[in-house]
């Protein structure tokens, strides 16, 4: 059912022209004119370079952007109309574009292009951010060789990070993604990534999108359906992450696409992760990245303030999802001072594994679960941006290390309450 | 005289006794009316205490916050409460169907009144549960909005919100109830009110993104100089 | 006898391209000759074609395939006497088969008496026939066309201790066109072939007549000079005769070889061969469609000669390093099939003995703008000999029958020019004439049967091209049209079923009826015209206003 509407008579036309590929570059858009520029060039650029030979299609499902971005996207395709000054290219690139839906919804998104991936029998899909202004031609091919020459399922990226960058990522994702379901992948929620086909066939099939959470965070779904599935899993490491939107990202609505499909996921997928102990590294390819300067001011005393007021306030609903001893903690340290504050390791990992099973249990909505989370989480990212003001790459790290293994040491804990009086 | 005493006597006690006679059957129908209704209603309350279990009645009201009302309250849990509720009705009317046999003059027009108003008490108290359940519901989502956007009195504007919610499930009940006309203006007035919260719980779930930029740049006038929000992916 | 005056001629024709020594030994000696030419030109004419190009036959010391001529006024002992080519000439014309024969402008054999005069001493009367000089750092902005075997366009004589220009092997010295003395005695050359009847030359390598310091010593105006006199010459003297260049340039810079319809009737178009080949394997129409539409207008009275594969490799010169590594990879992944920039193997061998890619490549071939050329064999999908040295393997004994040495000769096998084919998938016993005419379905009779289309539809041969541009890249579309004769031409460039919406609502009202069969299809309505394709399938469809 899902898929008749996905693939609307238009969008099945210029399906059958493009024909058979072997590699789908997918891009979801919705009013990206301002970025998509020279994401598409370097996509462009990237293919040409890297995969001159191979039947390449660039495919945008767009969420009714009024701007003209699809317009940009269409017009990256190289078709054999003569012009002078274009491009050399082998090959018919074709560029096409889809309108899923007037208003944006990144599950459905991303489904239809996989699903059109899965149509054109492509044998590689590279989904690439439209907001990614960093991105580099051979981004491309970092993450495509994997999946179309050594058979990987999943190319997760590792950008080269800033030290107070990704504090979600870092702090919650990835160590929980890793304790959970044993996997070192550094950015299970990566802008970019590349899944194989049969992976993309595997993962329509089992209609996770219809999920909650796989409509919530597709992204998410991919690599959660990718590690329970065995799949073959690795990272290739690219450049600098862009951050288009810094300073006005709504982090309740990350938080809501991220860690609430990560919680979601753990419901069906029990029988799994419940049996993992320790983790793995996958196969990673590439040259670790350096670490970016810093380039952003935060103001830690807001964080601060933004962490004790909504202990403070939400008092009432953080006492219905933790149990007492953690909101008596976490009281505590909220009314430490600027130069004193630390929300430890351990008792950020503890939090967090309550919030895990109250949310299983569904103890209120949970929804305003993830939410309730939000305080918290600026509370622990303000120890992070402490600690790793004055730290080297080294020793930044080490630090990361350590989190992990109190996720993972943990892990016994969260079973325990996982299953308490339910 | 004393013959006259005596006749009277006698016939007050014949007819006593003929009312005695009379009643006595009865009495012992309501008696058996009665019992069967408490067996009844026994019986009820057994099938709506499982029926709530099964349908998992008790995660919705905890949900919607009214388990932790009752539990502050100190009353039982939701599903104990609504199952005594039924069961307690339940017998209660039996027993008025028994006392309408004895056929007591005047006590009958209540009894029928009794039946009349049952559905109304049915609905006024659905209606009162499902406020409670809005109240504890969207004053929370209110209160978690609030604090994400760093709005200083967010536990006040949340405690608003419950209360007017309450209120106005209130009214809406005791309107059906129909106990008391002057609610309707009470009613009234909050409906106004409720009409509004209505809208700005519409334009908060509806257009949270917008609301949220909208209190920002009402409440953080000075955003300008403003360091950046660290980037959590 | 010679046949009537036709101007333009070789507009629609049909040339076949053939080689004396390898087509039939008529006297058991091992080698081709005219008498046997003469013999075999019955199955030419079946075939369809309408002229035959002649790969050089003059006596020659044979180093380069004949191309190095030591007397242009002669036949080579081997292929017979100048009477048997009088005579092959006189029944190919009795068959309305037109010949055209290979002139090498540009240089001669070394062993050539007028290099052996000029080289015996500076004063001689033909010391400045060729070009000489005492160092050899003239014209250093000049390509070298060999780089396999040569080092310098410079070859030094140590007879008369000077430097001799040559753009081919040293042993081939390059004629000095700014000699009056040469330019007449090349055109009196030519002159002893037309009155004898031949009716039109090959030129070879024409754009290298003339050097000039500080240019790259191609395409220079005094070239072009030349050749315009040549032409002014052959129109007054000899009308109805053709010129054909041989220039592996880009189209553009080809173009100024047919001039204002007063230098070259026809050119090769070379680039656009190794394209369709390209674009077969990349099932994309793009390679095929872009080097046409780069390719420039030319004047009416002139034609682009197309071909599939001929006597040389399959050139790569006129391709971009990334489609040249393509090409080697696809189509020579073994590197003895590789030689200089390209690839040295038959048509069927390229394309994996898959009639359903002959097919189409013919197809396209005979449907493009231009007169098609068919290497000999070709038509019966004959194969190759990659172990044979330089370009032989293409050049091996045409294949007759599945006797004694394929019918091509009555000589014991050890005593042919060259091996034949003899392996079980083209060798003679497989490949041959005689069991292909016995059936309905070969190629062979495939082949007749296109010809006679494509000859009896002079909208092939005279008509504008205009390329469609479906969106499906895996078919190329084009309309022929001259006057009100319009021919819609679809072909599928991939291996697998495609559906293809054409728009050709500029015929509205035309119902196309397709070529082969001749069977009807749907009125042409507003809406786009839906077309399945099978596998590498091709529509030839002639619109009919009905």
């Amino acid at each position: 059912m899902a898929e008749e509407t996905l693939l609307n008579d238009d969008f099945l036309r210029q399906l059958i022209n493009v024909g058979e590929v072997d590699i789908v570059v997918g891009l979801s858009t919705h009013n990206h004119a301002r970025t998509i520029g020279p994401v598409i060039a370097a996509i462009q650029a990237g293919i040409l370079k890297c995969f001159p030979r191979e039947r390449v299609a660039i495919i945008n499902a767009d969420g009714g952007s009024q701007d003209g971005t699809t317009e940009l996207v269409e017009r990256a395709s190289i078709d054999d109309v003569w012009r002078e000054s274009k491009v050399f290219a082998l090959r018919t690139l074709h560029s096409i574009s889809v309108r899923y839906d007037r208003t944006p919804d990144p599950g459905k998104a991303l489904q239809t292009i996989l699903a059109a991936t899965d149509l054109l029998r492509a044998k590689t899909c590279v989904l690439i951010s439209p907001e990614s202004t960093t991105i580099e031609p051979d981004w491309l091919q970092r993450l495509a060789r994997p999946v179309y020459d050594e058979n990987f399922d999943l190319v997760c990226p590792i950008y080269a990070r800033q030290r107070s960058d990704g504090a979600l990522m870092r702090n919650l994702l990835y160590p929980m993604t890793r304790s959970i379901y044993g996997c070192r992948i550094r950015e299970p929620y990566g802008s970019e990534f590349a899944i194989s086909g049969r992976l993309v066939t595997d993962f329509l099939a089992k209609g996770i999108s219809n999920d909650d959470w796989g409509r919530m965070g597709p992204e998410i779904a991919v690599t959660v359906t990718a590690i329970v599935g065995k799949y073959r899993v690795c990272q290739a490491f690219l450049g600098a992450k862009a951050h288009p939107g810094r300073g006005t990202q709504d982090v309740v609505g990350v938080m809501r696409r991220t860690v609430g499909a990560l919680f979601s996921s753990m419901d069906s997928n029990f029988g799994m992760w419940s049996v993992v102990s320790g983790s793995e590294l996958p196969p990673t390819f590439g040259k670790p990245p350096e670490i970016e300067p810093e380039g952003s001011r935060i103001n830690r005393k807001r964080l601060l303030d933004m962490f004790a007021a909504g202990v403070a306030q939400l008092e009432p609903v953080l006492r219905s999802i933790l149990s007492p001893s953690m909101l008596g903690e976490l009281q505590r340290i909220a009314a430490l001072g600027i130069n004193e504050f630390e929300y430890p390791a351990e008792l950020w990992t503890r939090t967090v594994f309550e919030f895990v099973a109250s949310y299983h249990k569904s103890i209120i909505n949970r929804d305003h679960i993830i939410q309730a989370l939000v305080p918290l989480y600026r509370g622990r990212s303000l120890t992070f941006l402490t600690e790793n003001r004055n730290g080297n790459g080294e020793n930044i790290e080490t630090r990361e290390e350590a989190l992990c293994a109190d996720f993972e040491r943990l892990k016994p804990y969260l079973l325990k309450i996982w299953a308490d009086g339910k | 005289m004393r013959e006259t005493i005596l006749t009277e006597l006698i016939q007050a006690f014949q007819q006593m006794a003929r009312d005695i006679v009379h009643y006595l059957p009865r009495l012992v129908v309501m008696l058996i009316i009665a019992l069967v209704g408490w067996l009844i209603a026994y019986l009820l309350k057994v099938l709506v205490r499982s029926s709530l279990r099964l349908t998992k009645f008790s995660k919705l009201s905890e949900n919607a916050g009214a388990t932790e009302l009752l539990h502050q309250a100190a009353l039982p849990s939701s599903t104990e409460l609504v199952s005594r509720l039924v069961f307690w009705v339940a017998w209660f009317g039996f027993f008025l169907l028994g006392v309408s046999v004895l056929g007591i003059a005047g006590l009958q027009e209540y009894i029928s009144e009794f039946f009349l108003f049952l559905p109304r008490l049915f609905v006024a108290l659905v209606i009162l549960f499902f406020g409670l359940v809005a109240a504890t519901f969207f004053s929370r989502a209110v209160l978690l909005a609030a604090v994400n956007a760093n709005f200083r009195s967010s536990r006040m504007l949340s405690t608003a919100v419950r209360i007017i919610i309450i209120i106005f499930a209130f009214s809406m009940a005791f309107e059906i109830l129909g106990v008391a006309a002057e609610t309707m203006l009470i009613a009234f007035a909050t409906v106004f009110g409720a009409a509004m919260l209505a809208l700005a719980i519409a334009f908060g779930l509806g257009g949270q993104d917008l609301a949220r930029r909208f209190l920002q740049r009402k409440l953080e006038p000075n955003k300008e100089e403003k360091e950046d929000e660290l980037s959590p992916l | 006898m010679s046949l009537k005056l036709e101007a333009g001629w070789y507009k629609n024709a049909i040339i076949y391209q053939v080689h004396v020594r390898s087509f039939y030994d008529s006297n058991g000696d091992g080698i081709g000759d005219f008498a046997g030419l003469a013999q075999r030109l019955d199955y030419v004419q079946e075939l369809g074609a309408n002229a035959i190009w002649l790969m050089p036959f003059f006596p020659s010391p044979l180093r380069d395939d004949g191309y190095d001529i030591s007397d242009y006024r002669s036949v080579h002992p081997s292929y017979g006497t100048l009477e048997d080519f009088k005579n092959f000439l006189s029944i190919a014309h009795g068959r309305g088969i037109r010949v055209i024969v290979e002139m090498v402008l540009n240089h001669t054999s070394d062993q050539h008496p007028w290099f052996q005069e000029s080289r015996s001493s500076s004063d001689n009367p033909k010391r400045d026939w060729y070009v000489w000089s005492d160092t050899d750092s003239k014209y250093r902005a000049t390509r070298i066309i060999f780089l396999d075997t040569e080092m310098s366009n410079w070859a030094w004589d140590p007879i008369s201790k000077s430097y001799y220009w040559h753009r081919f092997f040293s042993h081939q010295p390059d004629l000095n066109y700014d000699n009056p003395a040469v330019r007449e005695e090349m055109w009196n050359v030519m002159k002893f072939w037309l009155e004898m009847g031949v009716d039109g030359f090959r030129l070879d390598a024409v754009p290298y007549l003339i050097e000039r310091e500080g240019t790259n010593c191609e395409n220079l105006p005094e070239t072009h000079a030349i050749i315009r006199e040549l032409r002014k010459r052959v129109d007054e003297q000899f009308p109805g005769a053709m010129i054909l260049a041989e220039a592996n340039q880009w189209p553009a810079d080809l173009r100024p070889y047919f001039g204002n319809g007063d230098e070259f009737h026809m050119a090769f178009h070379f680039p656009l061969m190794p394209r369709m080949f390209m674009g077969l394997r990349l099932e994309d129409r793009k390679p095929i469609t872009e080097i046409l539409q780069q390719t420039p207008e030319i004047p009416e009275s002139c034609q682009w000669c197309l071909f599939l594969r001929n006597h040389d490799e399959l050139t790569l010169e006129m391709v971009t390093d990334i489609e040249r590594d393509y090409m080697y990879d696809i189509y020579a992944k073994d590197k003895v099939m590789r030689l200089n920039l390209g690839i040295r193997r038959r048509l069927a061998p390229l394309l994996d003995n898959d009639r359903r890619r002959v097919e189409l490549m013919n197809g396209m071939l005979m449907s493009l703008p231009g007169t098609p050329i068919i290497y000999y064999g070709d038509e019966i999908g004959m194969g190759d000999n990659v172990y044979l040295g330089d370009r032989n393997g293409v050049r091996t004994p045409m294949q007759w029958s599945g006797g004694w040495n394929g019918g091509f000769s009555a000589a014991d096998p050890e005593r042919l020019y060259s091996p034949p084919i003899l392996n079980p998938v083209y060798g003679y016993p497989a490949v041959n004439v005689l069991s292909q005419k016995r059936t309905a379905h070969s190629l062979l009779s495939w082949m007749q049967h296109i010809i006679e289309i494509r000859r009896s539809t002079p909208v092939f041969g005279s008509g504008s091209i205009s390329f469609l541009h479906p969106a499906n890249h895996r078919v190329l579309a084009y309309v022929r049209q001259l006057g009100k004769e319009i021919i819609l031409i679809v072909n599928n460039l991939s291996s697998a079923a495609q559906s293809v919406e054409l728009d050709l609502r500029r015929f509205k009202g035309n119902i196309l009826i397709e070529m082969f069969g001749r069977n009807i299809f749907p009125r042409i309505s507003e809406v786009p015209y839906l077309l399945t394709m099978g596998p590498y399938q091709f529509y030839w469809f002639r619109l009919r206003q009905i």
